[in-house]
């Protein structure tokens, strides 16, 4: 079985006017291979064509050149409804004249199944989503949680290969949102189709995802499986996307100090400097006197001295934020701060000096002209 | 002044701004109804009819009742009055020719404003322009072109020429451009994903058309059913110009004939002026439960 897999070869999109003028290109040439059976998230920030690729895989927007396949079929010509797939909508867009029977059934009766089989099939979708006591109502009389349950029933009824996720969460308050994240992984785990699901929230991609597919400005910036993404960044972009806080990202250059090679921040006041040994040492011997960007992220930033590979940073506090378990410590840098996730209860304060030590095993280095990491 | 007189003076004030405004409105109506009553033709004038003042005859005469008309008050003759049924036929002229012009307006300007809403083509938001600087210019600017070019089909399809409703219908589709507008703002106003949610759930182009957008934009369409429809019932310039036998006649032209230069039938001119009202208050109720707020809310959350 490899339906449900879905291969995009040199997509390109490219908007064009009234006149058929190109005007905006919103997917430049990307190759995506999603498995059989993967949840996949596209992620990235707004314009960066990550709703333009799903909508293309739907069958909703023409596709400019490449090719999309599901399973072994080329569905470039293929209308939606032919390519054996679902989607679940940001705004729901369910039929606000119909009853949550007939929005579930609409597809069904569009394909003129049984009557039989359309009743067993919804009222079986519904009562595994909790919706089957509200068949007869409208869509205006649910909440929204219930409306995008509905929705995504809608989906399940059309028994897709593949289901498309527009940021179906978006929406919906913060409580909901965590708990419908839950729900489709549960419902992933479930049904174990291929989905593709597009969000502008690293918290969602990280913790539904398989795989990531980072995007940025219409271009593949990384793909991989959550915990890959955050701790090996191959750009700038994606080490300063994922995470949050996010990434500490400092400019500066590699120079030779009197104890071996330092990075030192290029600023005017306040510039840190960090002393590197160990394996960060040797790559960036490789860079020695080029612009880069040193980055480590806030919980490799910690009060005590570990095994050696470390490295201390001394500063002052400028903010300092409390939150239980940990606090976050925003230390003063050159460019911008140096933000510290601290365990512990201590508190601490603004102005306080302080000394942090540098996980050197965490490092990297980014180039700062071409943003990719340095190997 | 005191606060409670302040507050005084402000409702007289209010109210009597908003009592004048009724009388405005209401008045000249009391006026053509009470003409309607009123023995002899005389023009709307009063507001008040002594008892021995009211009759039944002109509305008699509009619906086609046979009526005895005094001819001389001083002998007391009379003339029994057997009206040609022309009124009521007027009446149903317009019913008809109104009805069906307001369903084509609906249709035409429906799938019109669908693909400016929707479509990309060429020249779409010129055409868009186009049509409201047309609509600027009064219809009855191009009569006389209408007049010919149905003159001209007439030669060649008679039951679509001068003098039939089909040809009056024409000319009456020809003004949709406002409507194309109002329905073409509704439906920008739609989400789009409704109807892509219709087509991954397998409808066509059309079928999304028609069984999502339509019945999500009654309001619109209820609204520009019964402008139509009033505008229609009332319109006297091209209807008096394509249709000119009698019988033919349209509600409004039919109206105005009564009021001749040499006989001014003020009486029975009242009469079919309010009956004309009927069934745009019908429409008006029949359509008025479509016009509902919050028909299309819940299906998307923007």
């Amino acid at each position: 079985m490899n339906d449900g897999a879905v291969h995009i070869t040199d997509l390109v999109k490219t908007y064009t006017d009234d006149r058929g003028r190109p005007t905006f290109t919103a997917v430049k040439k990307i190759n995506l291979e999603i498995n059989n059976g993967e949840f996949m998230v596209l992620v990235g920030p707004s314009g960066c064509g990550k709703t333009t690729t799903l909508r293309m895989v739907a069958g909703l927007e023409k596709i400019t050149s490449g090719t999309i396949s599901i399973g072994d079929r080329v569905v470039n010509d293929l209308e939606p409804k032919d390519r054996g797939i679902a989607m679940v909508f940001q705004n729901y867009a369910l039929y606000p004249h119909m009853s949550i029977f007939n929005n579930m059934a609409f597809g069904l009766q569009l394909a003129k199944k049984k009557k039989d089989f359309i009743q067993e099939t919804v009222s079986r979708t519904s009562k595994a989503l909790g919706l089957d006591h509200m068949l007869e109502r409208k869509p205006q009389a649910l909440s929204g949680g219930q409306r995008q349950r509905v929705a995504l029933g809608r989906a399940i009824v059309r028994n897709p290969q593949v289901f498309l996720f527009d940021e179906p969460l978006s929406n919906l308050d913060a409580k909901m949102r965590v708990q419908m994240r839950s729900e489709i992984s549960r419902l992933h785990g479930q049904l174990g189709n291929t989905m593709i699901y597009v969000t502008h929230d690293q918290v969602e991609a990280m913790t539904m995802g398989d795989r990531i597919c980072v995007m940025k400005d219409g271009l593949i910036m990384q793909v991989a499986d959550p915990l890959t993404l955050y701790r090996q960044p191959e750009n700038l972009f994606v080490a300063g996307f994922i995470g949050s806080p996010p990434m500490n990202l400092l400019k500066g250059k590699v120079e030779k100090g009197d104890g071996g090679l330092v990075f030192k921040e290029t600023a005017n006041e306040n510039a840190v400097t960090i002393p590197l040994k160990g394996p960060v040492e040797t790559i960036a011997a490789k860079v020695v006197g080029k612009s880069i960007v040193f980055g480590i992220r806030p919980e490799h930033l910690t009060e005590e001295s570990k095994n050696g590979s470390t490295a201390p940073v001394s500063s002052t506090i400028d903010i300092a934020e409390p939150m239980g378990s940990e606090s976050l410590v925003y230390m003063r840098a050159g460019t911008g701060n140096l933000i510290a996730r601290i365990h512990g209860e201590a508190l601490y304060h603004m102005g306080q000096p302080i000394t942090v030590y540098v996980n050197l095993d965490k490092v990297a280095l980014f180039d700062a002209e071409t943003e990719s990491v340095i190997r | 002044m005191l606060p409670r007189q302040r507050l005084l003076l402000k409702k007289v004030i209010a109210h009597s701004v908003l009592i004048a405004s009724c009388a405005l409105i209401l008045i000249p109506f009391a006026m053509v109804v009470l003409a309607s009553f009123r023995k002899g033709n005389f023009p709307p004038s009063t507001l008040w009819l002594n008892p021995d003042q009211w009759t039944l005859d002109h509305w008699k005469y509009v619906l086609g009742i046979p009526y005895r008309e005094l001819l001389n008050a001083a002998t007391g003759e009379t003339k029994l009055v057997n009206p040609t049924v022309a009124p009521m036929r007027w009446f149903l002229n317009s019913l008809v020719v109104s009805s069906i012009a307001s369903f084509g307006i609906i249709l035409l300007s429906g799938t019109a404003a669908y693909a400016f809403a929707r479509m990309k083509f060429r020249f779409r938001s010129q055409i868009l322009t186009g049509l409201l600087v047309l609509q600027m210019f009064p219809q009855i600017l191009t009569l006389t072109a209408y007049y010919r070019i149905l003159n001209y089909i007439g030669e060649h399809i008679p039951w679509l020429g001068l003098n039939t409703y089909a040809g009056l219908i024409l000319i009456y589709l020809s003004g949709i451009s406002i409507n194309i507008w109002m329905i073409k703002g509704y439906f920008d106003t739609i989400s789009p994903s409704m109807e892509d949610s219709a087509r991954i759930d397998g409808a066509s182009r059309f079928q999304a058309f028609i069984r999502i957008l339509l019945p999500m934009s009654a309001p619109i369409f209820a609204v520009v059913f019964i402008l139509s429809f009033i505008s229609m019932i009332s319109e006297y310039p091209t209807a008096s110009v394509v249709l000119q036998e009698s019988a033919n006649r349209t509600l409004a032209v039919g109206a105005y004939s009564l009021l001749d230069e040499h006989e001014k039938l003020w009486g029975h001119f009242s009469a079919l002026a309010v009956l004309s009202g009927v069934p745009i208050t019908i429409m008006f109720l029949l359509c008025q439960r479509f016009i509902i707020g919050g028909l299309t809310s819940g299906g998307a959350k923007e």
